[in-house]
C-alpha cells in the first residue's frame, strides 16, 4: 500500500499541473469560444523566466550565451514574477493574434492559425536567445525544505507536495474570484453572452484581456513548477504539455473550471498508474481517454451539452 | 537540399494540403491527415523491406511494386477512414478537430512502441524505385496533377456542390435531401487516401520511416497550408502547400531567424488575408484582367 500512496501523490501532482494548464485554456475559451494555441509557449516562457530570475545563467548555444540576471531571487518570488511575465506575454498575444480578428468577427479557424503562429514565433525566439539545451532549476533553491517527506511509510518528494499545494491554492483563488467578485461575475457574463454583457455596461474587451492575462499567469506558474520538479527540456517542452492540456480540457468539458481540474487529475492519475514496463505508452493514455470520452460524451465530463442546430 | 528535392517536398506539401482541404470543404475541420500519411508510409516501408518478392531481380526497385504499394496503402487508409469516420464525423467543429488530433497522437505513440513498426528507430533502407530526385519529382507532380484534376472535377459535380452546401448550412442541406453523413464520410475517405498515397512516395523518397513523420506539428502545418492559400477552391491549398513548404528553404539565408519569420507568416496570414490568398472572386477578377489587357 506504501507504493500506491506514492503513485497517488505523483499522479495528483502531475495532474495538478495539467489542471493549471487546462484552466488557462478554459478561461480564454469561455470568453472567446476559441482555443489559444500559443498557450504552450506561455508555459515555456514561465519556465525560462523562473530559471533566469533565480539567477540561472544562459547556456552556450543562445545569442545571450553566458548572460545572467544581476539578481538571484528566492524561488517563490521568481515563480510569481515569471507568472506576471507570462501574463504580459499573454496580453501581447491577445493584442497581436486575437484582437485584429475579433474586430472583424473572423471565423474561429483563423484564431487557431494566428495563435499558433504567435506560439511558433515565441518558442523560436526563446530558442534563438537561450539555445535549445535543457535547463534545470536546482533543488537547492528550496534548501530550507527536506528533499523528501515520509508519509505513512512512503517517501514522497517535497517538490511534488509543493506542486500540489500551489496548484490547489491557485484553483481555489480562481474559483473564489470567479464566483464571489464583481470582476469574476463580469467575466462569466461575457462568457455567457458578450453582446448582452456590453449592454449591461461591462467592458468586454477588458474582460477578454483579463482572461488572457490570467491564463498566461497560470501557464507561466505551471511552467516554473514543472521546471522545478522535472526540468525545462528545451523551448518546445511547453508544446507537448499544451497538447496534453488540450486533451484534459476537452475531457473535463470545454469552458468548465471544475471540469478542467477533474480532467487534469484523471489524466495525471491514469498516467501514474501505467506500469513501468509499459511506460512508453504513457503519452497515449490521455488521448485514448479523450477519444473515448468524445465518442461517448462529446460535451466532456462536466460540460453542458450544447444544443445542436442539426 | 537540391532544387529537385525541394520540388518533391513542395509537391508533398500541396498533396497534404488537398487532403486537409477536402473535409474542410464540407465544413469539417479534420486534422487526421498526418495520421493517414504515416499509415501510407508504413505500408510502403513494411512491404518494400520485409517482402523480398517485391524487390524483383533488377538493380532498382520495380515500379510495379511501387504501384502495388500505392494500391495497398489506398485500400488500408480507406478501410481505416471508413471505420473511424462514422463515429468521429458525428462530432462538430473544435471537437472533431481535437478528436482527430487525439487519433494522430494515439497512432504516434503506438508506432513508437510496437515492435513491427521498428519502434523509435523506425524502418531503414527503404529501396529506391527512382535513381535520383528527378524521378520522385515526376511521380509526385503526376500524382498532384491527378488529385488536382479530381478536385476540380469534384467541384463541378453533384458531390462537390453537396459538400459546399453542407459547409454553408448543414441543416438546410439535409432538408434539400442531401445525405450529409454520407457526403462527409466520402470526403473523409478521399482525404485519407490522398494522404496515404503521399506517405508511400515520401517513405521511398526519405529512404527511412519512423513515428516522428506525423504528429501535432504536421497537423498544424498542413492546416496552415490551407488557411494560408484559401479553402474555397482547390487552387488555394495547392498554392499554400507549395509556398509554405518552400518558405523555410527560401528563408535559409536569414539563418536562425527563419523559424521566427515562418511563425510570423502563419500569424499574419489569417489577419491580412482572412479568406486565404486565393478566392474564387480574386480568380475571376484575375481572369478578367487577363482577357482584357
Amino acid at each position: 500500500m506504501v507504493h500506491l500512496l506514492q503513485i497517488l501523490i505523483n499522479g495528483l501532482a502531475s495532474g495538478a499541473v495539467y489542471a493549471l494548464f487546462a484552466l488557462g485554456y478554459t478561461l480564454v475559451f469561455s470568453v472567446l469560444g476559441v482555443i489559444n494555441f500559443a498557450h504552450g509557449a506561455m508555459f515555456t516562457i514561465g519556465g525560462y523566466l523562473t530559471y533566469l530570475l533565480i539567477g540561472g545563467a544562459v547556456g552556450a548555444n543562445g545569442l545571450l550565451a553566458g548572460w545572467q540576471l544581476p539578481v538571484s531571487l528566492p524561488f517563490w518570488l521568481a515563480l510569481a514574477l515569471a507568472g506576471v511575465g507570462s501574463a504580459l506575454v499573454g496580453l501581447g498575444v491577445e493584442a497581436v493574434a486575437f484582437r485584429p480578428l475579433r474586430q472583424r468577427n473572423a471565423e474561429p479557424l483563423l484564431y487557431l492559425i494566428s495563435s499558433l503562429g504567435a506560439g511558433v514565433v515565441l518558442v523560436n525566439l526563446v530558442q534563438l536567445l537561450m539555445g535549445a539545451e535543457s535547463y534545470s532549476i536546482p533543488a537547492s533553491t528550496l534548501a530550507a525544505l527536506p528533499p523528501a517527506l515520509a508519509l505513512g511509510g512512503a517517501q514522497i518528494r517535497t517538490v511534488q507536495v509543493l506542486l500540489l499545494l500551489v496548484a490547489a491554492l491557485l484553483v481555489a483563488l480562481l474559483t473564489l474570484w470567479l464566483e464571489g467578485s464583481r470582476g469574476g461575475k463580469a467575466l462569466q457574463a461575457v462568457a455567457e453572452d458578450p453582446v448582452t454583457a456590453r449592454l449591461l455596461g461591462i467592458d468586454s474587451g477588458a474582460m477578454i484581456r483579463l482572461a488572457f492575462a490570467l491564463s498566461g499567469f497560470l501557464a507561466g506558474v505551471a511552467g516554473g513548477l514543472v521546471g522545478l520538479s522535472v526540468s525545462i527540456a528545451g523551448p518546445y517542452f511547453g508544446i507537448g504539455y499544451g497538447l496534453k492540456g488540450l486533451g484534459v480540457l476537452v475531457l473535463g468539458g470545454l469552458g468548465s473550471v471544475p471540469g478542467a481540474v477533474l480532467g487534469g487529475l484523471i489524466v495525471g492519475l491514469a498516467e501514474a498508474l501505467v506500469p513501468s514496463e509499459l511506460s512508453g505508452y504513457k503519452d497515449g493514455v490521455a488521448f485514448a481517454i479523450l477519444f473515448l470520452v468524445l465518442l461517448l460524451r462529446p460535451q466532456g465530463l462536466l460540460g453542458k451539452p450544447v444544443a445542436s442546430k442539426v | 537540399m537540391s532544387d529537385l528535392s525541394l520540388l518533391v517536398q513542395m509537391g508533398f506539401g500541396a498533396l497534404l494540403a488537398l487532403s486537409v482541404y477536402l473535409p474542410l470543404r464540407c465544413g469539417q475541420l479534420s486534422l487526421a491527415t498526418p495520421g493517414f500519411y504515416v499509415i501510407g508510409g508504413y505500408v510502403a516501408a513494411l512491404l518494400s523491406t520485409r517482402w523480398p518478392a517485391l524487390s524483383g531481380a533488377g538493380t532498382g526497385y520495380p515500379l510495379t511494386s511501387l504501384a502495388l504499394e500505392l494500391v495497398v496503402a489506398a485500400l488500408v487508409a480507406a478501410a481505416v477512414a471508413l471505420v473511424l469516420g462514422r463515429p468521429v464525423l458525428q462530432l462538430r467543429g473544435i471537437y472533431l478537430a481535437i478528436a482527430t488530433i487525439a487519433l494522430v497522437e494515439i497512432l504516434r505513440v503506438l508506432n513508437l512502441n510496437l515492435a513491427w513498426s521498428g519502434g523509435a528507430v523506425g524502418i531503414f533502407g527503404i529501396p529506391q524505385p527512382f535513381a535520383g530526385p528527378g524521378g520522385y519529382a515526376l511521380a509526385t507532380w503526376v500524382l498532384l496533377a491527378l488529385v488536382c484534376w479530381l478536385c476540380a472535377r469534384l467541384e463541378a459535380m453533384r458531390l462537390g456542390r453537396a459538400m459546399a452546401a453542407i459547409r454553408d448550412d448543414e441543416l438546410a442541406a439535409r432538408c434539400m435531401g442531401i445525405p450529409s453523413a454520407d457526403v462527409k464520410l466520402t470526403a473523409f475517405v478521399i482525404s485519407a487516401v490522398i494522404a496515404a498515397l503521399t506517405g508511400v512516395l515520401a517513405a521511398h523518397f526519405l529512404n527511412t520511416w519512423n513515428a516522428r513523420q506525423g504528429g501535432f506539428d504536421a497537423s498544424i502545418t498542413t492546416l496552415a497550408f490551407v488557411v494560408f492559400g484559401g479553402s474555397r477552391i482547390w487552387l488555394g491549398p495547392v498554392l499554400g502547400g507549395l509556398v509554405i513548404t518552400a518558405l523555410p528553404e527560401l528563408l535559409r539565408p536569414v539563418g536562425d531567424l527563419r523559424l521566427i519569420l515562418f511563425g510570423l507568416v502563419i500569424l499574419l496570414g489569417p489577419i491580412l488575408f482572412p479568406q486565404g490568398l486565393i478566392t474564387p472572386e480574386r480568380l475571376a477578377r484575375l481572369q478578367q484582367t487577363l482577357r482584357r489587357p
